[in-house]
């Protein structure tokens, strides 16, 4: 009975690893890996995948993305500079390619406006600031008839400290 | 002073509005039909491997710049592109109308690795008299710019892209094309 208990789990052991090893199999066909290294794949980031939606050529497992990616690896090991590699993408797709609008023409807006809101909103914070302050160093000085009326007050109420109104301050003894 | 502020607000919310309504109307972004930057350049050359039952007429590789100086239909297909199936015939018939007149048509199979024999049976399926090349790794498919799967390219007898269609081409986007090209 026990050697019947061990065949079973040894067989279902065994028919486990047939699964996982299937299952990698799998895996392996289903994408074939593209080796790219970090430099390639910064670029292909850049790049808008021709098929897809919104997705760069980096996040693609479309067929042409990973041709993409290789192409890519295949330029920079021909010794082109990434600047070439875009250009190379630019010159057959036109800008529509890339992820990152080219800092010229309309597109210049792209990067300058967020500078300019920023700077903007800096110029604002710094200007309102400096009012305030100004606002408040240049505060009126107390009427000294109030001033006096505050001056009796505390000293009335010094002298007499049994004699406080608590009758607004529910609990402050407490 | 309260005018000047209000004024303020009222063009810093224009601003944004107007910029609101630039996004909302400039249309979908991945919208694909974009103009090809390949219209009125050279055609990018290729050569590639041929189906075997082209090999008689053609040889073994069909090269591009060998057939520079004719009008050239260069159609894009994949075995798994439904649209492709709906256009085949369509082609068929326009290349045994144009062929005669002097236009090339060629066909290539991208992004569709490995698929040889689903290349085979596509072509046997509407029994595609024009050639027909695979481009296995895609490369073809990236120089000329594809987007997808159909696309069809004209290229008049100087070796110059003057036209891209995105999808199934017809009969009427063929007939217009090729009566310019043939003119």
């Amino acid at each position: 009975m026990r050697r019947v208990a061990t065949l079973t789990r040894a067989l279902l052991a065994a028919a486990a690893l047939a699964l996982a090893t299937l299952a990698g199999a799998q895996d392996v066909t289903a994408a074939p890996s593209v080796q790219i290294g970090s430099r390639a794949f910064d670029i292909s980031r850049n790049l808008r995948c021709p098929v897809c939606t919104s997705e760069s050529v980096a996040d693609s497992s479309a067929e042409i993305a990973q041709q993409m990616r290789s192409l890519i690896q295949e330029k920079i090991d021909e010794g082109l500079s990434d600047a070439q590699i875009y250009a190379f993408f630019q010159a057959r797709y036109g800008d529509w390619i890339l992820l990152d609008p080219p800092k010229r023409g309309v597109h210049l807006l792209v990067w300058l406006l967020p500078v300019l809101v920023g700077a903007t909103a800096i110029v604002v914070v710094v200007g309102m600031t400096r009012r305030w302050l100004a606002a408040a160093a240049k505060a009126e000085p107390a009427n000294p008839a109030d001033l006096e009326r505050v001056r009796a007050a505390l000293a009335d109420a010094a002298a007499n400290p049994d004699q406080r109104d608590t009758g607004d301050a529910t609990g402050e003894d407490g | 002073m309260k005018l000047r502020r209000i004024a303020l607000i009222a063009v810093v919310v224009a601003a944004i509005g107007a910029l609101f309504a630039f996004g909302l109307l400039r249309g979908n972004p991945d919208d694909r039909n974009i103009t090809s930057n390949l219209i009125g350049k050279p055609a990018p050359t290729f050569a590639l491997p041929l189906y075997e039952r082209y090999w008689p007429d053609y040889g073994e590789t069909f090269s591009l710049q060998a057939h520079v100086g004719r009008p050239l239909v260069i159609n894009f297909w994949a075995s798994w592109c439904l649209p492709c199936y709906e256009e085949a015939p369509v082609l068929q018939q326009a290349w045994q109308t144009y062929g005669p007149q002097g236009v090339q048509f060629v066909g290539i199979q991208t992004q569709d690795r490995d698929k040889r024999d689903e290349g085979r049976t596509f072509i046997a399926r509407f029994n595609l008299g024009f050639p027909n090349v695979l481009d296995n790794d895609s490369l073809v498919g990236v120089d000329w710019a594809l987007y997808g799967v159909p696309e069809t390219f004209f290229v008049d007898a100087s070796g110059k892209v003057v036209a891209k269609h995105i999808g199934p081409v017809t009969a009427a986007v063929l007939d217009q094309q090729l009566g310019a090209l043939l003119r």
